[in-house]
């Protein structure tokens, strides 16, 4: 029996089967895999994000896309899939390709640094130490390094189309990156509303100097508020824009055929379709291949059977792809090289 | 006729300030009070975690601090108190 109508792969389970007829309407998924400026690959954990998100970087970078491969995963496994020790800041990984792993207490502490340099000016020097000291506290409060990581997010989001052709996001499970993903619409509002307020103080400091004349004193017109909020108030709404644009931005969710993997998975695109983010594709990894023979193998594929049925009719409008269980481990940048080739050359146009 | 000019010029200036007085100078208080109003408000609304309030953007205010530390502590000698409130930012 073989696991996949349209089953696209040839004798010995090559890589990879299309589970179902795409559905009317839906880009091939080489299109999405490859072109998608941003792509983001959630899953369950352990259902092999990192490894199928490392694999089509390298595909995209060696198909001569400026690549840039981020972990927004706290615990990191990209640098362990690529065999490589990556950090905050993107290294090179191959002609093309770039990677790096944010890191929410590198990110917090810098941009803790900046306030400190900067109130540094302002404050005066007896009162430093306890400036200090209070900034301090910031840093350590709950929430401090979530949003210094989405901070940095939404920065490198900005880098699709500039110093990058494409950013490919190796993100956390799933309920982490659903926060994260949510949060350009959550913070926006709030600091609209900062906005407005701002600017309400601004009207107001403008009849006052009008009133007062040099009375007033202050006589600067700028105001640094309000062109920090703005800044950030930008590049939020870039950011959920840029979410939201199916021309620009795929979610590829990651699912094995299993239970629990596939109810979490169905609630995450459930939540997704609420914010408007598109689902690009679902890989369905580690597939019986079809080639797999004798009693343990039968009795595998019995078990899964019901599971790729279960997948089918969950994901019904989305395109399905099915990634073999591959036989050898893939580890390093030359195995994942190759993974990527095969997922590619047996991919369905 | 130069002392006509000059004593005009006295008499207006004699006017325009009974003028200010009496119309300008409650309107420029006035003004001034909502000036400060709106300074607080935007104060309390960007740093209400200061106030025990939740604040989801506490960090990303964080930054606006430098600018705005004086305000900050013209603010608590206004409300009466002499020192920073303790908990909040320091300014004094």
């Amino acid at each position: 029996m073989a696991p996949a109508d349209g089953n696209a792969s040839g004798p010995g389970g090559g890589i990879p089967l299309l589970l179902s007829a795409l559905p009317a309407g839906t880009r091939p998924v080489a299109d999405v895999l490859l072109r998608r400026p941003l792509l983001f690959f959630g899953g369950k954990g352990g259902v092999g994000k990192t490894t199928l998100a490392a694999a089509v970087a390298i595909r995209s970078a060696g198909s001569g896309q400026r690549t840039l491969l981020v972990s927004t995963d706290p615990a990191h496994s990209v640098g362990d899939a690529l065999g490589l020790r990556l950090g905050n800041a993107a290294s090179s990984v191959l002609p093309g390709l770039w990677a790096l792993e944010i890191d929410p207490a590198e990110e917090a502490d810098r941009y803790i640094a900046g306030v400190k340099a900067r109130l540094a000016e302002v404050t005066p020097p007896r009162l430093a130490a306890e400036v200090e000291r209070q900034i301090d506290i910031a840093r350590v409060s709950p929430g401090a390094e979530e949003a210094a990581l989405f901070d940095r997010f939404t920065r490198l989001m900005d880098e699709a189309g500039a110093g990058y052709d494409r950013v490919v996001f190796d993100t956390a499970p799933l309920g982490h990156t659903l926060r994260l993903l949510a949060l350009p619409e959550q913070l926006q509002l709030w600091i609209r509303g900062l906005i407005g307020r701002r600017k309400q103080v601004n009207v107001l400091g403008r009849m006052w100097r009008n009133v007062a004349g040099a009375a007033a004193g202050d006589t600067r017109t700028d105001d640094p508020v309000l062109t920090a909020l703005e800044e950030r108030r930008e590049r939020f709404e870039r950011a959920r824009a840029a979410l939201t644009d199916a021309a620009r931005a795929a979610f590829v969710f990651v699912v094995t055929p299993e239970r629990l993997a596939i109810f979490e998975t169905e609630r995450a695109a459930r939540t997704l379709e609420r914010y408007g983010i598109p689902v690009g594709a679902v890989l369905v990894n580690r597939v019986l291949p079809a080639g797999a023979t004798g009693p343990f193998a039968e009795r595998r594929r019995a078990e899964e059977s019901p599971h790729l049925d279960e997948i089918r009719r969950r994901f019904a409008a989305l395109a399905l792809l099915g990634v073999p269980d591959l036989a050898r481990d893939v580890q390093g940048v030359d195995d994942l090289r190759r993974l990527g080739s095969e997922l590619f050359a047996a991919m369905p146009r | 006729m130069r002392r006509f000019w000059d004593g005009l010029r006295r008499r207006l200036r004699a006017a325009r300030e009974i003028y200010e007085g009496l119309y300008v100078a409650p309107y420029r208080s006035l003004i001034y009070r909502e000036y400060r109003r709106e300074q607080d408000l935007f104060l309390i609304a960007g740093f209400s975690d200061l106030l025990g309030a939740p604040n989801p953007v506490a960090f990303y205010t964080l930054e606006l601090y430098p600018e705005l530390i004086e305000q900050f502590h013209a603010w608590h000698l206004r409300m009466g108190m002499p020192q920073a409130p303790e908990g909040g930012f320091r300014c004094c």
